[in-house]
């Protein structure tokens, strides 16, 4: 699988990455929501963005909302992740179309949790 | 009365910081015994809040125990050299989501300015110091400070520290 | 730095008298994740040092510390999804079909931790219940310092981020400070109640489900049987029992059978033939009684999609 790893700290990108790798994922990077749009409008193909909200250029929240308003890329699966964290934040980024939503800090062990339940890893328990 | 930003608030942000994203393990990061040594060299990593609580969240530190915290959180081997990008971007990034943690504890929605990281932050006239904690990473001193930059209308029955 | 064989056979002991809870050899690094905390709180950096003083000292603080720190289970809301799955998919419609929609469901969350699985049964049945429906849930531990956190029901930050789902995050919890708190509506379902399962099965039944998860794992296998027995008592007739992934009580008691249930399974008890021995069941026996008309398992998993 892949998965679009969107964030302005390299130190993030590389925290989050280093979290997906052992799950099966392949990443790409990208610092903005800018960025990232232009990877899929390349022709990028990816299951999973993981999308920090304060961003240069283009913050997270437009970035979910571009993705939402084109049917091509329905099937991504898109969870933020970041440091914003009040419930009308949460709200916000559900209500724009992300899928999951994760706080900043986070353990490796929390980004596992969270692509369980939205059937994103394989479950060995049960296989 | 109630207090908005609490001591043992920030103490315990700063402590789940340091645990998920620095060290792995909890109990590395602990209130300094006693009183602070001066910080030698001292570089500070800070994010600005903006809106109705307009302040500052900051960590501060010497350049050495800075550059010891960017090789924990990329992983660099022991000795290798910590460029001022790598500093800035890891620095920053553990500056960044203590001030989005500390935003949460404050009753009106504000947002977050992008992390900066300098030998010391810009003054703001009329700042004033909401909490101040002398810390200890691994037996080196840091600080984590929030400043409120104007007395903001706070709801009744609570104080800010 | 490691635990010495000695060390680990007087907490081994210790554990075994007060709780019935095995710990094999093997189990060393378990002793030592979950001691190392009680020794940091001490000042003492070694696992091992800190349990030659517990040993030295006999305070019988200390001693119930260290029982507590072994007996209590790691729990992440929905992490393991499976079961919630099953109760959601299979468990919930049946009782419904069965007694009506105005049902009142009891729940027992044996062995309950700090409390994330019986809230996570709370979501899951305020979720999936029909609004004339109830529900009581009444959760048990061995340990007071857990049930007094639980009863709290405040989380902090990176509690909830393991295996909560961010819609239910919003609808069923509040900031409080820097963690968060279980909403007031949700907690009126739950009763937190000290219980050992080794003793008589707690009041409050005869219960509808009872989730017992990743606890029998911990008992020999004369004492898995005795605690299926009891807990047999206090489930209805067609109640639903909840294992943990990799537990089954294939080969520790023939009085259940294993039910298929979304990608899980459930086990129901064997009806007891009057006056005579129950039967052992074939192991893969399928449920005969009449099938309500419940929609096609789905497999929910979190966010909308």
């Amino acid at each position: 699988m892949r998965a679009l790893v969107i964030d302005d700290s390299r130190t993030m990108r590389r925290i989050v990455s280093g979290a997906l790798h052992p799950l099966g994922f392949e990443t790409y990077e990208a610092e903005h929501g800018r960025a990232a749009l232009d990877l899929l409008e390349d022709g990028l193909q990816v299951e999973l963005a993981c999308i920090d909200w304060n961003m240069p250029v283009m913050d997270g929240l437009t970035f979910v909302s571009e993705v939402r308003a084109n049917p091509a890329w329905r099937s991504i699966t898109l969870m933020m992740v970041t440091t914003e964290s009040e419930q009308g934040q949460i709200v916000r980024a559900l209500a724009a179309g992300a899928h999951e939503y994760l706080i900043k800090p986070f353990t490796p062990d929390a980004i596992r949790g969270k692509l369980d339940l939205l059937g994103l890893v394989a479950v060995e328990e049960h296989a | 009365m109630s207090t908005v930003v609490e001591h043992d608030q920030v103490l315990a942000i700063a402590q789940e910081v340091f645990a998920a994203m620095v060290d792995g393990d909890e109990g590395l990061l602990q209130p300094w015994p006693g009183e602070l040594p001066v910080i030698e060299d001292a570089v500070v990593a800070w994010v600005d809040l903006h809106g109705p609580w307009p302040g500052r969240a900051e960590l501060r530190t010497s350049g050495a125990t800075a550059n010891d915290l960017t090789r924990a959180l990329l992983s660099l081997p022991d000795g290798e050299v910590v460029t001022s990008l790598d500093l800035v971007d890891a620095f920053g990034e553990v500056a960044n989501v203590v001030g989005g943690n500390v935003k949460s504890l404050l009753p009106l929605q504000g947002s977050l300015g992008l992390p900066q990281v300098a030998p010391s932050a810009p003054a703001v006239p009329g700042a004033r110091l909401v909490q101040e904690l002398p810390l200890s990473w691994r037996g080196r001193p840091l600080v984590v400070a929030v400043w409120a930059f104007a007395q903001p209308a706070l709801p009744e029955g609570t104080r800010l520290s | 730095m490691g635990l010495s064989p000695e060390s680990f056979s007087f907490v081994a002991d210790l554990v075994r008298r007060r709780s019935a809870i095995q710990l094999a050899p093997g189990k060393e690094y378990l002793v030592e994740s979950r001691l190392l905390p009680l020794a940091r709180e001490e000042g003492i950096v070694d696992v091992d040092a800190y349990v030659m003083r517990v040993r030295g000292g006999g305070r019988e603080a200390d001693l119930v510390r260290v029982v507590e720190a072994l007996t209590t289970n790691e729990t992440s809301w929905f992490r393991d999804s499976t079961p919630f799955g099953a109760l959601r998919s299979t468990v919930v419609p049946a009782v419904v079909a069965t007694r009506g929609p105005a049902t009142r469901l009891r729940v027992w969350s044996a062995a309950c931790s700090t409390g994330q699985e019986p809230y996570s049964i709370a979501m899951t049945l305020a979720d999936c219940l029909p609004s004339s429906a109830s529900f009581d849930i009444l959760a048990t531990d061995l340990s007071e310092q857990v049930l007094t956190r639980a009863r709290a029901g405040h989380y902090s930050q990176l509690e909830v981020n393991r295996g909560l789902p961010a819609p239910m995050l919003v609808r069923h919890f509040a900031r409080a400070g820097a963690g968060w708190e279980v909403a007031p509506q949700l907690r009126t379902h739950v009763t937190f109640r000290p219980h050992n399962l080794l003793d008589a099965p707690p009041a409050g039944g005869p219960f509808d489900v009872v989730f017992l998860r990743n606890v029998l794992i911990y008992f020999d296998l004369p004492t898995k049987r005795a605690i299926l027995r009891r807990l047999r008592q206090v489930l209805r007739p067609d109640g639903a029992l909840l294992l943990g992934a990799a537990e089954t009580t294939i080969g520790v008691d023939d009085d259940w059978v294993r039910m298929p249930a979304g990608v899980g399974s459930i086990y129901r008890p064997v009806r007891p033939v009057p006056g005579a021995p129950a039967i052992p069941q074939p192991r893969t026996a399928t449920w005969s009684a009449p099938t309500p008309a419940v929609p096609a398992p789905v497999l929910t998993r979190g966010a909308p999609r």
